[in-house]
C-alpha cells in the first residue's frame, strides 16, 4: 500500500529530487511550494504525513505546524536547514512528530515517515483495556484520555508516549526504551525530540507542568509515573 | 631600559623580579656596608685611643706613686709599693726593685716580664703599640722609678677586643640583615610593580588557551591604560576575526545543504537504475557516489564544527559514560568488545555531543587504523576515562597534536584514496571534549597501535 506525503518545501529542485526518491520508497509526494498551499492541499485531498520544511516564504513553517496541528493529529516531520537545538526545538514545540536535517536522504525519511505511521497502528502486545493513574484514565484501545471527566486531546505521539510511561506501572522508563519503542528507531542520542514531547504532554496532562507528579523525571535515566 | 640593568639582565639570566630584588640587596649592601666601614673604623679608634689614654693615666699616676713611696721609704718591698696602686683586674703590674720582683696581674711570668722591662726602659717611644706578651695583647710601659727599680705595667687589651669583636659582629649582622632586607623589600616592590603584568600574563595565557573573551580591567595607571587598552582592542578583533570565519564556515556549510538533499536524492534514484546503465555510466556513478558521501559527511561535519556555541549551548546531564559508550559501538561496530571497569562512571555530558565524539573515534579507527581492537570506560584519579584502541601503525609523536586539527589526516597524503572521512573528525572529538573541560590524546597501545583517550570529570553524585 501506497504511503501519500504533502512535502511542503520551496527549493524546486529539492522537491523534484525528493518526490523522484521517495516515489522509490513507495511514497508518493503532493508537491507544495509555500504554506499557504500546504494548508489548502492538506484540507482538500488525504494525505498520511507532512513534510515540512520550516524556511518557507509568506507564512512560515512553524506557523503551518501550528495551524495543522490545531486542525487534527497528521502526522508532522519537519525539515531544518540547520541542527541547531533553537530550531528543532520550536518545531517540535509547534507540534512536530518528528524532524529531519538536510541534507536529508530519502531512505532515512521513509523509514522514519513508515515508522510514524506504523505508531498510529501499533502491533506487538495488546494493550491494556485501562489504566489509571490518579485523576488520569486512558483508553488505549479506543484512543481516549480523560481527565477526571474531561477529556484530553493528545496526538498520536503524545497518546503513545503516555501509554509507555503509564503502562511501566511505576517502574523507571529509559530514554533509550521511549525512543525506541515510540519513534521505532535509534535517535543517535539525541534526546530533545524526547524531552519536547515530554513537556507537552506535560502541559496535557499535569495539574502543575512545573512540579510534574504523572510523569517524573528520573534524572539521567528517563522516566517514571506513580504505581497506579 | 638603561645601560646598567641590562647588564644585569645578562649576567644574572633571573626573571626581572628576582633581577630588581638583587638590585635592591646590592644596593642595600653598598649602604650599609659603607655605614659600618665608617662606624666601625671611627669607634674602634676612638676605643683604642681612649684606652690607650688610660692606660697612660693610670701609668703616670702608679709610677708617680711607686717613684714616691721608694723615695720615701729606700729597701721598701716592692709587694709593699704596689698595694697602693689602682689598676684594672687585666692589667698586671710590676715592680722590680732592688733584684726582687712583685707582680700583681695575669701575666706573672718573672723571666719575659724582665725582658719586656728591661727593652721598655731603654726605648720608651712606642709605648702606643700594642705587643703581644704571653699570648695576650697588651700595651706596655716602663719606667726606671730607680736606680735600681724598673715599674712596668702591661694594660690588657683582652676587653677592649670583646668590645671591638662585638661591635663588628653586630655591624656584620647588620649588613646581613640589609642584604635580606633589600631581597625581600626588592621582591616585594617589583611585584607590586609587575603586579600589572601578572595579570596580563593571565588573560595572554586564557586566550592562548583559546578563550578569547579575556580581557583586562581598566588600571587606574596611566602608563598602563595604555598598554590594557592595546590589549583588549586585539583580543576584541581576534574574537570578531574568529567568529567572522566560525559565521562564515557555518553559512557556507548552511547554504551547500540545500544543493546537497538535490544532489543526494537525484543520486539515490540514480543508483536504483544501475541496471540501466553502461558500465562507464556505472563506474562514474559509483565515483560520485562515494564522494557524494564525503562531501556530506563534510558539510555536516563542517556545521558542526562551526557552531555558534554561545547560541547552541551544551545541554548537560548526567549520563553513564559507560551505557553511553555501548550504545554507540552496538548501533555502529557491533564488533567492537566493550570492557567496562565496575562502577561505571558518570558524566556530565550533552549527551549528542558525547556520542559524536565516541562515533568519530570509532569511525577514525575504522577509517585509518584497521578497526578497533578495544574500548575501555573506566575511573582514573578522579576522572572518567575512555580509551578507544586501534590495529593501526600508530601515530607518530610529532603528529599527535597535529591529527586533531582541522584537514589533517593521520595518514597523511598515501591513505587519502580511499579515505571517506571529513577531515574534521578528530578536530570535532577535541572541540567537544573541550567544551565538557575533558582532554583527549593520543597515545601508544601497549603491543602496538594507538590509543585514543578521552579524560571528562565526573559528574557530582546524584542525589540520593
Amino acid at each position: 500500500m501506497g504511503i501519500t506525503a504533502l512535502l511542503v518545501e520551496d527549493d524546486a529542485r529539492i522537491r523534484e529530487a525528493l518526490s523522484l526518491a521517495l516515489a522509490d520508497e513507495d511514497i508518493e509526494v503532493t508537491p507544495a511550494v509555500s504554506g499557504e498551499q500546504a494548508l489548502e492541499l492538506a484540507r482538500e485531498q488525504p494525505t498520511d504525513v507532512v513534510l515540512l520544511d520550516l524556511m518557507l516564504p509568506g507564512v512560515d513553517g512553524l506557523t503551518v505546524c501550528r495551524t495543522l496541528r490545531d486542525r487534527g493529529e497528521l502526522p508532522i516531520i519537519i525539515i531544518t536547514a540547520r541542527s541547531d537545538t533553537r530550531d528543532v526545538i520550536a518545531g517540535l514545540e509547534a507540534g512536530a512528530d518528528d524532524y529531519v536535517t538536510k541534507p536529508l536522504v530519502a531512505g532515512e525519511l521513509a523509514a522514519r515517515v513508515r515508522a510514524l505511521l506504523r505508531r498510529r497502528a501499533p502491533q506487538g502486545e495488546p494493550p491494556p483495556e485501562q489504566l489509571r493513574v490518579g485523576e488520569l484514565t486512558m483508553r488505549p484501545r479506543h484512543g481516549v484520555v480523560t481527565k477526571g471527566d474531561q477529556p484530553l486531546h493528545l496526538t498520536r505521539t503524545e497518546f503513545r508516549l503516555l501509554l509507555e510511561i503509564l503502562g511501566g506501572r511505576g517502574r523507571i522508563v529509559t530514554r533509550e526504551e521511549l525512543l525506541h519503542r515510540v519513534w521505532g528507531y535509534d535517535y543517535f542520542g539525541d534526546t530533545r525530540l524526547l524531552d519536547v514531547h515530554i513537556r507537552r504532554l506535560r502541559r496535557k496532562v499535569e495539574d502543575n507542568p512545573d512540579r510534574p507528579d504523572l510523569i517524573r523525571t528520573v534524572r539521567g535515566v528517563g522516566y517514571q509515573s506513580p504505581p497506579p | 631600559v638603561t645601560g646598567p640593568s641590562r647588564l644585569v639582565a645578562r649576567l644574572l639570566p633571573l626573571p626581572l623580579r628576582w633581577r630588581v630584588a638583587v638590585a635592591f640587596a646590592v644596593a642595600s649592601v653598598l649602604i650599609t656596608g659603607l655605614l659600618a666601614l665608617v662606624t666601625w673604623s671611627m669607634a674602634s679608634d676612638y676605643m683604642t685611643d681612649q684606652r690607650q689614654q688610660s692606660a697612660q693615666r693610670q701609668f703616670a699616676a702608679n709610677s708617680r706613686l711607686v717613684t714616691s713611696a721608694l723615695r720615701r721609704h729606700p729597701g721598701l718591698d716592692p709587694h709593699e709599693a704596689l698595694l697602693q696602686l689602682e689598676y684594672d683586674q687585666d692589667d698586671t703590674v710590676a715592680l722590680q726593685a732592688g733584684g726582687r720582683w712583685a707582680v700583681d696581674g695575669p701575666l706573672t711570668d718573672l723571666p719575659t716580664l724582665g725582658a719586656v722591662a728591661a727593652r721598655r726602659v731603654a726605648d720608651p717611644a712606642d709605648s702606643t703599640v700594642p705587643e703581644v706578651v704571653g699570648g695576650q695583647r697588651v700595651l706596655v710601659t716602663a719606667l726606671q722609678v730607680a736606680p735600681d727599680a724598673r715599674y712596668l705595667e702591661l694594660a690588657g687589651l683582652t676587653d677592649l677586643g670583646h668590645t671591638l669583636a662585638f661591635l663588628r659582629t653586630v655591624l656584620a649582622g647588620g649588613v646581613a640583615a640589609g642584604v635580606v632586607v633589600g631581597l625581600v623589600l626588592g621582591r616585594w616592590a617589583a611585584g607590586q610593580a609587575l603586579r600589572p603584568l601578572t595579570e596580563l600574563n593571565r588573560a595572554a595565557e586564557r586566550v592562548a588557551a583559546g578563550d578569547l573573551r579575556a580581557r583586562l580591567s581598566d588600571q587606574g595607571d596611566a602608563d598602563l591604560t595604555a598598554l590594557a587598552h592595546t590589549f583588549n582592542r586585539t583580543t576584541a578583533a581576534l574574537e570578531q576575526r574568529v567568529a567572522r570565519d566560525t559565521r562564515f564556515a557555518a553559512d557556507v556549510s548552511h547554504e551547500l545543504r540545500s544543493p546537497l538533499t538535490t544532489m543526494v536524492n537525484a543520486l539515490a534514484v540514480l543508483n536504483r537504475r544501475t541496471r540501466e546503465l553502461s558500465p562507464t555510466g556505472k563506474h562514474a556513478l559509483r565515483l560520485l557516489t562515494d564522494d557524494m558521501a564525503r562531501f556530506q559527511q563534510m558539510v555536516v561535519d563542517l556545521l558542526e564544527i562551526s557552531r555558534n556555541h554561545a547560541v547552541d549551548e551544551l545541554e548537560l546531564e548526567p549520563c553513564d559514560l559507560a551505557e553511553l559508550v555501548r550504545h554507540t559501538v552496538t548501533a555502529r561496530h557491533e564488533h567492537a568488545p566493550l570492557r567496562v571497569a565496575q562502577p561505571p562512571p558518570t558524566v556530565l555530558a550533552d549527551r549528542r555531543r558525547l556520542d559524536r565524539v565516541v562515533a568519530n573515534l570509532l569511525d577514525n579507527a575504522e577509517r585509518h587504523a584497521g578497526g578497533v581492537v578495544l574500548v575501555a570506560v573506566s575511573r582514573r584519579d578522579g576522572r572518567a576515562r575512555l580509551e578507544v584502541d586501534d590495529a593501526g601503525p600508530g601515530v607518530p609523536p610529532e603528529l599527535r597534536g597535529q591529527i586533531f586539527e582541522r584537514f589533517t589526516r593521520a595518514g597523511l597524503g598515501g591513505s587519502r584514496d580511499r579515505d571517506t572521512g571529513s577531515g574534521l573528525g578528530l578536530a570535532l572529538v577535541a572541540q567537544h571534549i573541550h567544551g565538557h573541560d575533558g582532554t583527549v590524546w593520543v597515545e601508544d597501545r601497549p603491543g602496538g597501535g594507538s590509543r585514543f583517550v578521552v579524560e571528562l570529570p565526573l559528574a557530582p553524585r546524584p542525589r540520593p
